[in-house]
């Protein structure tokens, strides 16, 4: 059948299991629209990071079908950009070669580099520390990099697990709102995965909260309030709200404590 | 500040063990054939300086000929190991063999096969420096972080950029920490290779061979001078290797960049 706007990311029956361990996400559907901002949340365990890997192909899908733009996921890995929680910079490049690492890699000319790399620099906003390396940088800079390195190729898709989970809380509002800011420019469709509740609300436009064992979507919000967001919309009553609303909603799958 | 006391502590330390070393000598008239004093092995020294020299670059020759050569093949060996578990299995135990093997088993057999010469003191080098280089950089080549060859599998790059781009460099300081501990064993290397395998002509040879020939003279202020100098070329030995550890590792790595000034 020919929809005029196919979902960009497409999940239907799926399950995972690692090996013949447990089954780890069980019947997944799920469809994501381009430039949509879906969180994903849920106890720890329950899948999330699972879910980002099997659309990145880092790991095979056990049953069911999972087609991103149309294609297997490991034909539209080209398509993708994956921001681990980790910054997982080289150390022994500087910022600048860190950045350009993915165009080196699909063997973009130099100066075509160079240039791309420059622009990403500028965007996440480290054009003072070109030729630092990871060592003397903090750590929201080393993420900026990480960030600055995805989208160095464009990413129709960037698949994001817990990218700001080690930071205080300030570098990650901050981050947040230079992520949205970025996006205004980028068109990226993102999925994230945070265990923020207050994050989640401010950046996506769809939350997905999994519940475990096995993982499954217990949940699909649609976050109410229009881009562009900005560190007001944290203040605004109804952001509270929704922010309380997914918190309730995440308590009721969450394993009650003995 | 620091630096004068870098210097100052380890120089007192010596004068005072030299001190010390006169003195018992003196206190209990030990005999110079026991123990000289180190005015008598400085003076043996400087008698024969001509002949140490020469015995030293011997020795340092074959050290350095095996080192490199240990270097060089233990790093591809390590390559090769490294590309899958398979290799790493059937290989390990065989490299852990030549290295319980003590080499002085190993020295006559070689002389047997290449007969005395460079060539087999290089060899003897090689055995005992390729085993500390091929464990520490095997270990670097596979143990990296599995989110990085996540971000290699994510950006496309193949086994070839994999093992470039990330394998390689990460298992740099591994290497070197190899090369460290291989270039202060290498000078043992030389000197065995010495005594079982030097090339002697008249009664020149490497350190190893001039022990030998002091020892058989009853020239024991001589021996130790032999000693002293086998001693030095160890630490310029080791002094290159720390010099080029330093120098490739020093914009980015932790062990390098200690403080944060
Ligand atoms: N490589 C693996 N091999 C085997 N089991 C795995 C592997 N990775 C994850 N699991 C299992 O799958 C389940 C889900 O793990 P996953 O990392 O996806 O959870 P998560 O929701 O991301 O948790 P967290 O919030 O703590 O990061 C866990 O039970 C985990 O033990
Ligand atoms: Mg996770």
């Amino acid at each position: 059948m020919d929809t005029p706007n196919p979902p960009l990311v497409s999940i239907a029956a799926l399950q995972k299991r690692y090996g013949q361990g447990a089954v780890v996400l069980d019947g997944i559907n799920l469809d994501v629209n381009k430039e949509e901002f879906v969180s994903l949340i849920g106890p720890s365990g329950c899948g999330k990071s699972t879910l980002l890997k099997l659309i990145a192909s880092l790991s095979p899908v056990t049953s069911g079908t999972l087609t991103v733009d149309g294609m297997s996921p490991k034909n539209a890995r080209e398509e993708m950009a994956f921001i681990f929680q980790e910054a997982t910079l080289l150390p022994w490049r500087t910022v600048t070669r860190n950045i350009e690492l993915p165009l080196e890699v699909s063997k973009v000319a130099a100066a075509k580099r160079s240039e791309i790399c420059a622009r990403m620099r500028h965007l996440v906003g480290l054009d003072h520390v070109p030729e630092h390396y990871p060592r003397q940088l903090s750590g929201g800079m080393k993420m900026r990099v990480s960030i600055a390195r995805a989208l160095s190729v464009s990413p129709k898709i960037l698949l994001l697990d817990e990218p700001f989970g080690a930071l205080d809380e300030m570098t990650r509002d901050r981050l947040n709102e230079e992520l949205l800011a970025i996006r205004a420019q980028q068109k990226f469709t993102a999925f994230f995965v945070t265990h923020s509740v207050a994050e989640a609300v401010f950046l996506s436009s769809r939350i997905i909260v999994l519940a475990p064992n096995p993982g499954r979507i217990a949940h699909d919000f649609t976050v109410p309030f229009p881009y562009p967001r900005t560190a007001e919309t944290r203040e605004s009553p109804e952001f509270q709200r929704c922010v309380a609303e997914v918190s309730r909603i995440l308590r009721s799958v969450s394993p009650a404590h003995p | 500040m620091r630096k004068y006391v870098n210097w100052l502590l380890p120089a007192l330390a010596g004068i005072l063990i030299l001190a010390a070393w006169t003195g018992v000598k003196e206190v209990f008239g030990i005999r110079n054939f026991v123990l000289p004093s180190p005015l008598r092995i400085l003076q043996a020294a400087i008698k024969e300086r001509a002949v140490l020299l020469a015995a030293a670059e011997i020795t340092i020759t074959g050290a350095a000929l095996g080192f490199v050569a240990a270097a060089l093949i233990g790093f591809l060996a390590s390559m090769v190991m490294s590309l899958s578990a398979s290799f790493r299995l059937s290989l390990y135990p065989y490299i852990l063999v030549l290295q319980m093997t003590p080499i002085m088993i190993f020295a006559p057999v070689l002389v047997i096969w290449m007969g005395p010469g460079l060539p087999t003191v290089t060899v003897i080098t090689f055995l005992i420096c390729f085993f500390p280089i091929v464990a520490n950089t095997t270990q670097g080549l596979i143990s990296v972080d599995k989110n990085m060859v996540d971000l290699f599998r994510m950006i496309n790059a193949d086994r070839v950029q994999e093992v470039l781009l990330l394998r390689v460099p990460h298992a740099l300081p591994y290497f070197l920490t190899g090369l460290r501990i291989a270039g202060s064993i290498a000078m043992i290397g030389g000197i065995t290779g010495d005594l079982f395998a030097g090339n002697t002509s008249g009664n020149a040879g490497g350190i190893g061979y001039m022990v030998l020939v002091y020892d058989g003279q009853l020239k024991i202020p001589e021996l130790w001078a032999a000693g002293f100098t086998a001693c030095l070329c160890g630490f310029v030995f080791v002094t290159v290797v720390l010099g080029l550890n330093w120098w490739l590792l020093r914009k980015w790595h932790d062990s390098i960049v200690k403080s944060d000034v």
